[in-house]
């Protein structure tokens, strides 16, 4: 059975100031459902404060939704002692938004890497997973005596990617992981990120508002707007054919997206197509469960 | 940690510390290790034999033998009927002795708090000239700082020689006329002005520093309007600092009324102490206690006025100014720094007990600080001293930095005790714990830990806040590190170099607080050479002898400007009553 994380009717609401001030809560996330299956990319996308990073921290329970359920292939993951989630952060791993900055500068690389093998008690030659998680993003394996400040802001990037990776978990949720990033770097990033799907066939949840990389990268998109999903459905053909008004403004925002629509949106196609073709995913129906 | 609002816990810790501290002094009678029933038979029945049916009844007397509860609530009940006591040793009412003390307490004060005004704006003025002449900040010079740093006990004692027996202008003592206030007021005013005035003049180049101004003038606007506005927007920013610094007075007020023989509340406190008469004591702690309230509710009141709902709805953060660092800041702290070394040097290997010299000797090029009262070498003892304060004060901080730390991870349960501890003036902690386990210097030491761990607690507080903020300490729950090993592993690490930092400035301060208690004789007793305590002995001589004052206010002076001007040495700015500017993570 390929492993799937879905999350249900999730709701979540920030509590407002003290009782005195009157300070009204904002609710964050209503009634969300989705699901990403290994082999699958999926874009959330939406303008900033629209829900994203709640909703990732809320699959990766972070936090109890208000409602709804998180679930890893039935088995529900609730917010709660670290001891109690480990089985799911070994197969739910995460690539912050700025992926550089969450490596403390005092650790060097291999015991960042080690870290989280150590700490989710994952058996094995931790010594040969660190070796492959570093050769998975493209880093040389000699920097791992090295500190992320005797590396550059790409080969930190890579290394907080290899460390979601070095548990070898099968759903990966990445929180913009290539804003504010030049642009070679973030193509890098993408290229490394697309491999990872079509590869080694892991999931992806893909959190961003640029709609280029989205295109570039994902099969899927959901579009968030005010903690609900306002619309959703294969990448290509929402670029195409957006009927809902946040969506067209985010596709309005990148100047190169109407243009590059038929040549590049052909190969996006394709190679999403070929790959679903390759991993036998063919036919699976869509995995968004959309709620009214 | 407990899922409870913020507020709730932080009014539970608030709470809790003040009534702890009620609880403390209601308790003084039971905790009182030194059995007070010999000083009583001795004060009240002289004649009487100290025998275990005379001692009994003495204590039955004072209702000692009923248990701490019955002793607190008696206590609290006669506070409530507005009976404050009965003292042990003159078996009349407390009360009206209190209140005439409280007065003299209160008018010395009052004329201290005129002088400490003048000085903070003397201090504020070079600030705002060279801010609305649109220059950059400067901070006032070391001995700007070093003058106005100086502690009440050893200002007092250089005014009384300068200014009463040397000039004559004033009288050396008593309480008769306003003549008789004019060195008190000096000795309690300019420090604590000082320090308002070098607060406030940062915060006004900081209010200057920001873009307002520009625009302000810009739109022509002229110096005296911005100026006031600058004083508006500086003032709110270090009022709660400026209240804690009139709290302070009451602590400073203790040892000048020594100095002077003025029959305050201090005074009467200190000799409540020595005799042991704890109702006394009580009600002067009380007194005291009270003033220190409504002082505190006062300065947050006038906040709230002055701020308005500004204050209500979020906060106006204030960067401090961006000081450029001068080439010769460190000199002072150097040049002071070898001067002790250099009276250690000279004195460690002398005998600082034995009486082999003419008492009260003039000094010479044999010896050089002269004799003290007992024929014994000054040099010897002020080094030895420096020694015994010094090493002290490693000991205290090092303690302080222990409990500050563990304190400081849980910043909101530690409110109330940080600022109870914060506020109170390490005199007065110094007299509870003497009247608990006597004068001594471990006593000394304890009261002034007491005290000191809570700026270290409170900057571990920042800290720890900031480092739970940055994004590696926020994905630690994604890769399995537990609270534990995050406090442990994580944050401890990115406090730690810059709060021990932060103590290890804390040194001289902390000698300082000693040697404060020492000259109170609460700390360390006959023959110890403790500088404090060399000052107080040397007080009695002062018109015959200055000498045997001078070498040890050298050594406190030297140690004062050391404490001032490695403060400003350090990223760690001088209010030390608040939470710092957070310390950046070195990047390696
Ligand atoms: N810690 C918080 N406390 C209160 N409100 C928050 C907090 N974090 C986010 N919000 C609010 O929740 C909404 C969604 O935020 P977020 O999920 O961060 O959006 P996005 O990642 O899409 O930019 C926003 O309106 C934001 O203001
Ligand atoms: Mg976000």
């Amino acid at each position: 059975m390929s492993t799937e994380l879905r999350g249900l009717n999730l709701s979540y609401r920030y509590s407002g100031g003290k009782p005195w001030q009157a300070k009204p809560a904002t609710a964050a996330l209503t009634d969300v459902s989705l699901s990403v299956g290994a082999g699958q990319s999926i874009a959330l996308v939406g303008s900033s404060g629209s829900g994203k990073s709640t909703l990732l921290r809320t699959l990766l329970a972070l936090h109890k939704p208000h409602a709804g359920v998180v679930e890893l292939d039935d088995r529900p993951a609730r917010a709660g002692s670290v001891a109690s989630l480990r089985w799911y952060r070994r197969i739910v791993q995460y690539v912050p938004q700025n992926p550089a900055g969450s490596l403390d500068p005092r650790m060097t690389i291999q015991q960042l890497l080690q870290e989280p093998l150590h700490q989710l008690r994952v058996r094995g030659d931790h010594r040969r997973m660190i070796q492959e998680a570093l050769e998975r993003v493209e880093l040389d394996p000699a920097h791992v005596r090295r500190r992320p400040g005797e590396l550059s802001g790409g080969q930190n990037q890579r290394v907080a990617i290899a460390r979601a990776l070095v548990t070898s978990p099968k759903i990966l949720l990445a929180d913009e992981p290539v804003s504010g990033l030049d642009l070679p770097l973030r193509n890098t990033v993408l290229d490394l990120l697309g491999r990872l799907v079509t590869r080694d066939r892991m999931g992806l949840l893909f959190v961003s508002h640029d709609l280029a990389a989205v295109a570039q990268l994902c099969q899927r998109t959901v579009v968030l707007s005010s903690g609900r999903i306002v619309e959703e459905g294969e990448t290509a053909r929402l670029l195409k054919e957006a009927s809902h008004p946040v969506t067209r403004q985010l596709i309005a925002a990148v100047p190169g997206l109407p243009a590059m629509s038929e040549s590049a949106k052909h190969t996006v196609m394709a190679d999403s197509q070929s790959s679903y073709n390759r991993s036998g995913l063919h036919g699976r129906n869509g995995t968004m469960l959309l709620q009214p | 940690m407990l899922r409870c609002p913020a507020f709730i816990k932080i009014t539970a810790s608030r709470t809790l510390a003040f009534g702890g501290l009620i609880l403390l002094i209601g308790l003084l009678p039971w905790l009182s290790a030194q059995s007070p029933e010999y000083t009583v038979l001795r004060a009240r029945y002289a004649d009487r034999e100290a025998t275990d049916e005379a001692l009994g009844a003495i204590r039955a007397e004072l209702g000692l033998d009923q248990g701490p509860f019955h002793i607190f609530l008696g206590w609290l009940g006669g506070l409530l009927r507005g009976d404050l006591g009965t003292s042990w040793i003159s078996n009349t009412p407390v009360g009206p002795g209190t209140m005439t003390a409280l007065g003299v307490s209160l008018t010395l004060m009052a004329c201290a708090l005129v002088v400490a005004a003048s000085v903070a704006v003397l201090l504020c003025i070079p600030a705002m000239v060279r801010g609305l002449a649109g220059k950059a900040a400067r901070d006032s010079g070391a001995a700007a700082a070093a003058l106005t740093s100086l502690p009440e006990f050893l200002l007092a004692s250089m005014l009384l020689v300068i200014g009463a027996v040397w000039l004559g202008w004033f009288p050396p003592y008593g309480w008769q006329g306003i003549h008789h206030a004019v060195l008190p007021a000096l000795a309690l005013g300019v420090p604590a002005g000082g320090l308002a005035g070098r607060l406030l003049s940062e915060a006004i180049s900081a209010a200057l520093a920001e873009k307002w101004t520009t625009t302000w003038r810009t739109a022509g606007a002229g110096s005296a309007a911005i100026g006031a506005a600058v004083v508006r927007r500086a003032l709110p920013s270090v009022l709660n600092q400026i209240a804690l610094i009139i709290i302070g007075l009451t602590g400073g007020a203790v040892a000048v009324e020594k100095v002077f023989a003025i029959p305050g509340l201090g005074r009467t406190i200190l000799g409540a102490a020595s005799a042991q008469d704890i109702p006394a004591l009580q009600a002067g702690m009380l007194a005291l206690l009270a003033t220190a309230l409504i002082v505190g509710s006062l300065a947050t009141a006038a906040r709230y006025a002055l701020l308005g709902p500004a204050l209500r709805s979020g906060t106006m953060p204030m960067t401090p100014p961006v000081r450029a660092a001068r080439r010769w800041d460190a000199v002072v702290p150097l040049t002071c720094a070898g001067a002790l070394a250099a009276i250690m040097a000279g004195g460690l290997m002398r005998d600082p007990f034995t009486s082999s010299h003419a008492r009260l000797a003039a000094p010479s090029l044999l010896l050089p600080f002269g004799a003290d009262a007992s024929g014994r070498d000054l040099l010897a003892r002020v080094a030895h001293g420096s020694m015994s304060t010094l090493g002290t004060s490693l000991l205290v901080v090092l303690a302080c930095l222990a409990i500050g730390l563990v304190i400081g991870m849980f910043p909101l349960a530690a409110t109330g005790p940080v600022e109870v501890a914060n506020a109170a003036p390490p005199i007065l902690v110094g007299l509870i714990v003497a009247a608990i386990i006597g004068p001594s210097a471990h006593g000394a030491a304890i009261a002034v830990t007491l005290v000191g761990w809570a700026p270290l607690a409170a900057h571990t507080a920042a800290l720890v806040q900031e480092a739970r903020a940055r994004p590696y300490v926020g994905i630690l729950p994604v890769l399995g590190v537990g609270r534990v090993r995050t406090l442990w592993r994580y944050i401890l690490p990115a406090a730690l170099p810059s709060v021990f930092r932060h103590a290890m400035l804390r040194i001289p301060g902390t000698a300082l607080a000693l040697a404060a208690l020492g000259f109170l004789g609460l700390g360390p007793q006959q023959p110890a050479p403790e500088w404090g305590l060399i000052l107080a002995e040397g007080i009695n001589y002062v018109e015959r002898a200055p000498w045997a004052i001078l070498a040890p206010a050298l050594a406190l002076a030297l140690s004062s400007i050391l404490a001032v001007s490695t403060a400003s040495l350090g990223k760690y700015p001088l209010r030390t009553r608040r939470y710092p500017a957070p310390a950046r993570v070195k990047a390696r």
